[in-house]
């Protein structure tokens, strides 16, 4: 019964998000792919297989990442780890797709996300996936409650939709009374609130954080950490999340460990 | 499509009421100037137009010319006709002259130009020459064997072709005058300047001297009668009034006179235009500076945008949004400041230029056209940076690269 509802939320997904047969590589054989892969591994919402990420810096080729896969399964709490330039962001920006691979496949949701156009992917991140950066991003010309419904406002969501959804979710993170506040007036816990806040409002399959407590005092990362496992545990969000501190990674279900661009763990 | 449109409005707008005061006044205020400097020209060339036709009108023509019908040396019976035209509410005076071209002949220096025969007092109700005498007197009825010669013709007193003119006569003086083979001599009454130099190249004699020497005396002849009208009078319906009282001669209202103003007018046009072009890349460059120097330093809120998904034609048009609405408020600005500001002043206060006191005159039409075409610099000015830096990397833009 659960995996049959499950099923259907990614159908439905796939037909809301992508729409079009290109991004899917045969119309017929998914299906059966799709089974055997749920079965043999669980419910796995990303999939990265054999990630290879190189950057050209100047003269040098610096390979990030060298044939990197990884597994994470629906509603689990993902901590990717490992010493400076091992390649963390880099991962986590290839399962966020806000990066391409040079070779390897990323596959959210059953979905070869490696064949998307960067306008699709952008559509995808739109409907499906919620980032927070270490420095919190925010629009600095907007106010609380606008940078979290602008995603929603580009969805093309009513006002009546995208501001409730925009109050009630910044009311569960606990800034109900700083709705209309400029970033610039805020704390870097507040401002990092947001973004989670902002992240979250349309629910996305995947919540990505990138060192999201860097910039914040251990009680203020306590507070974000313990908002992550709030929505983790109550909404069985997905979150990956990439941290160099131990006590942050105790918060994941799973942690995830690199070294010189390749998974040790 | 609503939506993003939507998005994209909603971004400008914010970024307009919440972004740097500063970068968006001084965007403004660089583009007020531009639209003032746009039309500033437009408008002093219409302002020039204008006092050449005022000058024209005012010293010369008067609004209205009757001349001879075809063929016919003169008007015949002019002083009945001259009763006639004046019947007509709208005109004010009629001037019958003879006009023809004499040579003029001081000591060594000898030139041609245009003579006229005139009734002082009647001309004084068409033209202002009277007013514009700088030496000596105008002439009055009785006055016979005197001349009043225009600054061109007498020189001195800033004459503009003085090398083409008798050399410096002065009041009081005697300059021989040959027309139509009778030479005569004439003392200097006075000398006149009205700035336009068409009408500072001839010389005013009474009507009963011109007779004489073109031997047709106690006969009513006219080459021309100049008839001026009240203001406001359109000059077109005078035209056709005058026909409807049965008048056969050729009547020919100032604007057919007007063939070397339009000649300037057009000459000062292509200046125009070519200064407008200029004007325009000006305009061009400087918006594409500050939309450019504006956009680098969001590039980072850029690479956020996109990466949670705002589309790039959005981010796009959020700034080209910005930089029409920078133009629309530049535009009003300016065009207030022309219309309310620089015009009325100039009015009060007129310009000092050769032609004399000029004012700034604003066409609507031509105010138009440069906010168009401000508006479309200012749209190729930011869509260009705008599309450039919203093309980038995703990553290079959040990492401010």
């Amino acid at each position: 019964m659960v995996n049959e509802m499950k099923n259907e939320v990614k159908n439905e997904m796939k037909s809301e998000i992508t729409g079009e047969s290109k991004i899917v590589t045969n119309t017929t054989e998914p299906e059966i792919e799709v089974k055997t892969a749920t079965e043999e591994t669980g419910d796995i919402i990303i999939e990265g297989t054999d990630i290879v990420r190189t950057f050209k810096m100047g003269e040098v080729q610096v390979r990030a990442l060298r044939g990197v896969s990884v597994k994470i399964r629906r509603g689990e709490f993902v901590a990717i780890m490992g010493p400076s330039g091992s390649g963390k962001t880099t991962l986590l920006n290839q399962l966020g797709l806000l990066d391409t691979p040079n070779s390897g496949k990323v596959i959210i949701d059953e979905i070869d996300t490696s064949r998307m156009s960067d306008k699709e992917k952008g559509k995808f991140r739109l409907h499906n996936l919620g980032y927070v950066f270490q420095d919190y991003a925010l629009l600095p010309e907007l106010d609380a409650s606008e940078n979290v419904y602008i995603s929603l406002m580009m969805q093309g969501k009513t006002k009546e939709e995208y501001e409730a959804a925009a109050s009630e979710i910044l009311k569960a993170v606990g800034l109900g009374d700083r709705l209309h506040q400029l970033p610039s007036k805020m704390s870097g816990g507040q401002q990092q609130r947001v973004s989670i806040a902002r992240a979250l409002a349309h629910n996305p399959r995947v919540l990505f954080a990138d060192e999201p407590c860097a910039n914040l005092d251990s009680q203020t990362s306590k507070e974000v950490l313990d908002l992550f496992k709030k929505f983790n545990k109550e909404k069985g969000q997905t979150i990956v999340m990439v941290t160099h501190e131990e006590w942050h990674a105790a918060y994941a279900d799973r942690v995830i460990r690199l070294r010189d661009g390749v998974n040790i763990e | 499509m609503l939506e993003k449109a939507k998005v994209s409005f909603f971004l400008a707008s914010r970024s307009i009421t919440r972004g740097n005061k500063g970068i968006t006044i001084f965007t403004v205020f660089v583009l007020t100037l531009i639209f003032v400097q746009l039309v500033l020209f437009s408008s002093m060339l219409a302002g020039v137009t204008l006092k050449f036709n005022e000058l024209m009108v005012n010293f010369q023509t008067g609004n209205v010319v009757i001349e001879p019908e075809e063929e016919e040396r003169y008007i015949e019976d002019a002083s009945a006709l001259q009763k006639k035209i004046e019947s007509l509410p709208e005109v004010v005076g009629t001037s019958a002259r003879l006009k023809t071209t004499g040579n003029f002949r001081y000591k060594e220096k000898e030139i041609g130009g245009t003579v006229y025969g005139i009734d002082p007092e009647d001309e004084a109700f068409v033209t202002g020459v009277e007013g514009a005498v700088i030496s000596g007197e105008f002439l009055s009825r009785p006055d016979s064997g005197e001349i009043i010669l225009g600054r061109e013709v007498s020189g001195g007193f800033d004459a503009l072709m003085e090398s083409r003119s008798l050399g410096g006569v002065e009041v009081g003086d005697t300059v021989e005058l040959t027309v139509s083979g009778r030479t005569r001599e004439f003392r200097v009454k006075g000398i006149y300047t009205t700035l336009y130099f068409m009408a500072d190249a001839g010389a005013y004699i009474s009507r009963a001297d011109m007779e004489d020497m073109l031997d047709i005396e106690g006969r009513d002849f006219a080459q021309e009668i100049a008839v001026k009208t009240t203001a406001g009078t359109d000059e077109y319906e005078i035209r056709n009034e005058l026909l409807s009282l049965g008048i056969r001669e050729n009547i020919r209202t100032w604007h057919e006179f007007a063939g070397i103003l339009r000649l300037i007018e057009n000459t000062l046009g292509l200046v125009r235009n070519i200064m407008n072009a200029i004007g325009l890349l000006i305009a061009f460059v400087i918006i594409f500076v500050v939309i450019y120097v504006n956009i680098v330093n969001k590039k980072r809120q850029i690479g956020v945008q996109k990466a949670i998904g705002i589309e790039q034609n959005v981010i796009v048009t959020s700034f080209v949004l910005q930089a029409m609405l920078y133009a629309g408020i530049g535009v009003i600005l300016g065009y207030a400041f022309v219309r309310f500001g620089l015009v009325p002043y100039t009015v009060s206060n007129p310009v000092q230029i050769p032609l004399g006191a000029m004012s700034l005159r604003l066409d609507d039409a031509e105010a138009i056209n440069r906010a168009v075409l401000l508006f479309l610099a200012s749209i190729i000015g930011s869509v260009i940076p705008a599309y450039k830096l919203a093309q980038k990397d995703l990553l290079d833009l959040i990492w401010g690269k």
